[in-house]
């Protein structure tokens, strides 16, 4: 019992997109070939090494002095290509419903969002415009397609949120393509996927699913935490939830946050000290975001603990 | 004419020391190839261990990122480059002169070159952690821009210990080949070869045809990096995108290398499989054509398949079907030669020493390895487990369950041909069970904590549900370093007071058992001449004809 449960937790956490479907499908026809293989190939052995294990026999007695069989040896050359010409066959049945957008035919409308991987952050836009950080608000129903890509300046970064299908990289310089279509309510988290730099770890990402009115509303009104995530998920990964000090120097009562000026210089460009080098975390974004992060380090200034 | 060669050896060379500084005997230079590798073992094995304790618990604070991102990197880079490689150069090194009946490799100086290198590249790596900056933290794959944007000089000492082992590794596959074309044995035909030997030839090959790809993208990183030469600065942009560069170009050049590189660790592990398994078989090898068929497909296809590393940098369809498709035609002939060890052992005479316990092992882990290889082969399955721990354990189960294994059957098998003792059977047996088991450990609930979405080279998480997968994997592998530690006992105790065996215990068919244990530096006063595949079984069998003893059915 213990076991069949175990192996049922042998795939794909559950999907709730039909890309997501589409691969945890995929995965299950393969797992059919998988375990028969498995269980021939081990039980073999075991009953080989079992059936043939020496006995009365002399240590150093002949066996069967048998150099081959062309014909099995044919016939364990020819099984598997069936067998992989069939799980090629079943991916690319498969792979339609995985790799394309719905098309919005049906009347249905399409969501674009621009996805960009940062060090250390993910960034969303929407088409309005409105901004958010690491946490990714869609309708629940909706296709979503998102245009993955990374500033030219930063590293590689991979997107994925495992419920909502498979990742796709964000490489500077390039902009790819992925999308979901979240069958109900909730929250559905994920991380970066391409090892990007010391907090790749911390580089998580969540989408909520929210319903469409709900979610017209959020987007209608633009994002007023924009601000707050900016702390969140651009500063505080390194700095501390509380502006304490991580991997990076505290920020507590540093005048930098004051002082517009000196803020924006150094979000837009970094900084290189001896102790180690500051991403340029918002070398493109908007005055908006800028202000909108000075505009929460005014009201809520980091305390420390 | 042997005789007078060694008494021509100045006395300075002759201490106990010092003749292992000069030696260009290719058994020796094996012997150091190997116990240089085994040390790198133990140091990569040590940084899991680091690693292994900072994940064993949720927001763990043992090492932090910078540390992590270091030891992730170097234990990647060691496994591979000090480990895999060159501990099968080892063994073709002490084995495949023996093998084919010469006295010597083709090159023995140009031999001893490679060894030095190899010495000398692993302790540029190792040193690399004392650079300004730390150590590279860009993993063993070196991904720009990350590999670009590191300072310090970390990255800039890891090119430069893989270019230092990239000579050494491709002058010792020129070598081997030269060896293995122009020193064969009377009668040893290219059908009558050692299948390990085979093994060594393939691996050559891949080996010239593809490092000097990786030597190529390293390069083109060192230069984007900067380098100065004389009063000229030197700053390129291949794989910068800030100026046009390509990120995913060095990807295609590493993996041209990167994959040919898994089989060129794992062919010869094969091969030291195929020699292991039939002689406690009492069988010769079933259908030793077909393995050396799929030996030579197995090499041409390697070189077909890289980018299936690549299926979620965003490639166009067609091509990840390509690379899909190329990717299963690899497994058939892999499968071919599981199917032809199963067979080996049917209606054997299987007897249980550790070299076979081994190499069973091998057998029943390298499947895993190869079955889940299936799931990543289709590509929008990789989609969703590219990058995770579904992946490092896959690659564990080759690597480790793999090939580890099957150095150690080759080491439990071949100590007596090497030292005249044999390792300890109890303490071998005891390694092999905590080995196994503390393997299954650690890398079983990986496939599970990757599936459920964490993904490899993060130095904490925060889902408190891996927990129970991790702490296992820790667990495992602490389970394996006392294996690990066995060993070292076992090597102890067996200088001291092994059993000595004679020439050869296990009765073994092929041309090294021929000669004694250990061979005189010259190996052989005389050679056989070679009948079949399995020279010294003829010969056995010639001698009981000749007793008029009866003839084995």
């Amino acid at each position: 019992m213990a076991l069949v449960s175990l192996l049922a937790q042998f795939a794909p956490v559950a999907p709730d997109s039909p890309n997501a479907e589409g691969i945890r499908d995929s995965w299950l026809f393969v797992s059919i070939f998988v375990f028969a293989i498995f269980v021939l190939v081990e039980a073999l052995l075991i009953a080989f090494v079992w059936k043939y294990r020496r006995q009365k026999r002399g240590r150093f007695e002949d066996a069967a002095q048998i150099h081959g069989a062309t014909n099995l040896e044919l016939a364990w050359t020819a099984g598997p290509v069936v067998v992989l010409f069939l799980i090629a066959a079943f991916v690319f049945i498969e792979l339609p419903g995985i790799k394309d957008v719905p098309d919005a035919a049906a009347g249905e409308e399409q969501l674009e969002i621009k996805v960009t991987g940062r060090q250390f952050y993910w960034q969303y836009e929407y088409p309005n415009g409105v901004i958010a950080i690491d946490q990714l608000r869609a309708p629940v129903g909706v296709p979503v397609r998102l245009e993955v890509s990374a500033p030219s300046s930063d590293v590689i970064h991979s997107w994925w949120i495992p419920a909502l299908g498979g990742k796709i990289d964000a490489i500077p310089g390039v902009t790819n393509e992925t999308w979901f279509q979240a069958e109900s309510e909730g929250t559905y988290t994920g991380q970066c996927a391409e090892l990007c730099g010391l907090e790749h770890a911390q580089m998580l990402a969540s989408v909520e699913v929210m319903s469409a009115d709900e979610f017209e509303g959020w987007l209608e009104s633009g994002n007023e935490d924009l601000g707050k995530e900016e702390w969140k998920g651009v500063c505080t990964k390194c700095h501390g939830l509380n502006g304490e000090g991580g991997i990076a120097r505290a920020l507590v009562g540093s005048p930098v946050l004051s002082d517009p000026q000196a803020l924006e210089t150094i979000v837009r460009n970094g900084r290189v000290t001896r102790r180690g080098t500051m991403p340029a975390v918002g070398s493109d974004w908007t005055e908006e975001q800028v202000d909108a992060l000075l505009d929460y380090l005014t009201e809520s200034p980091p305390s420390g603990s | 004419m042997a005789a007078r060669a060694e008494a021509a050896v100045p006395a300075w060379q002759r201490g106990k020391v010092a003749s292992w500084l000069v030696t260009t005997d290719h058994k020796r230079i094996g012997i150091l190839y190997i116990s240089t590798s085994v040390v790198f073992l133990v140091l990569a094995g040590l940084m899991a261990l680091v690693m292994r304790l900072q994940l064993a618990q949720a927001n763990a604070d043992v090492i932090g990122p910078e540390r992590y991102n270091e030891l992730v990197t170097i234990h990647g880079t060691s496994m591979v480059f000090l480990v895999g490689v060159p501990i099968l150069a080892g063994f073709g090194n002490y084995l495949v002169p023996l093998m084919i009946g010469a006295s010597d490799v083709a090159f023995p100086r140009l031999n001893a070159l490679s060894y030095w290198f190899f010495l000398f590249g692993g302790v540029v790596l190792m040193l690399s952690f004392f650079a300004d900056g730390g150590a590279g933290q860009a993993g063993w794959t070196l991904y720009p821009p990350l590999s670009e944007q590191q300072p310090g000089n970390g990255i800039d000492l890891q090119i430069l210990s893989l270019h230092i082992l990239t000579a050494s590794t491709v002058a010792g596959a020129i070598n081997f080949l030269v060896t293995i074309h122009n020193l064969r044995t009377r009668g040893m035909s290219w059908t009558r070869m050692p299948l390990l030997v085979w093994s060594i030839e393939l691996y050559s090959w891949l080996i010239i045809a593809v490092y000097p790809v990786l030597s190529a993208a390293l390069t083109m990183l060192l230069l984007d990096r900067g380098v100065s030469i004389g009063p000229w600065d030197v700053q390129t942009d291949f794989f910068n995108p800030d100026s046009g560069g390509s990120a995913v170009l060095y990807q295609h050049a590493f993996w041209f290398f990167g994959h040919p590189e898994v089989y060129i660790i794992v062919l010869p592990a094969f091969g030291i499989i195929s020699e292991v398994l039939p002689v406690f078989a009492r069988k010769p090898i079933f259908g030793y054509k077909a393995i050396v068929a799929s030996t030579v497909a197995i090499a041409f296809f390697s070189m077909l398949v890289w980018a299936h590393h690549m299926f979620t940098v965003g490639l166009p369809i067609s091509l990840q079907a390509w690379f899909m498709i190329a990717s299963m035609v690899i497994a058939v002939p892999t499968g071919m030669k599981i199917f032809n060890w199963l067979a080996t052992l049917w209606r054997g005479n299987l007897s249980f020493d550790t070299p076979m316990l081994y190499a069973l092992g091998f057998l029943s882990l390298f499947v895993i390895g190869g079955l889940t290889g299936i799931y990543l082969a289709a590509f929008p399955i990789d989609w969703q487990v590219h990058d995770s721990y579904f992946v490092v354990a896959h690659f564990h189960y080759t690597l480790l369950g793999g090939v580890v294994f099957a150095i150690f059957a080759g080491l439990f098998y071949w100590w007596p041909k090497m030292f005249g003792r044999l390792l300890d059977e109890k303490l071998g047996k005891w390694q092999f069970w905590l080995l196994f088991v503390g393997f299954n450990v650690a890398f079983m609930p990986q496939h599970f904590v990757g599936l459920e979405g964490m993904p490899r080279r993060v130095y904490t998480y925060a889902n408190e549900s891996w927990e129970g997968y991790n702490l296992a994997s820790t667990i495992g592998s602490y389970v394996m370093g006392i294996a690990i530690l066995l060993f070292a006992i076992n090597v102890l105790k067996t200088r001291r007071s092994g059993q000595r065996v004679g020439n050869d215990p296990w009765q073994a068919d092929t041309l090294e058992w021929y000669t004694t244990s250990p061979p005189p530096p010259h190996n052989f006063d005389e050679v056989p001449y070679v009948t079949s595949a399995r020279p010294l079984y003829d010969l056995r069998r010639r001698l009981r004809v000749e007793r008029g003893e009866r003839e084995p059915v």
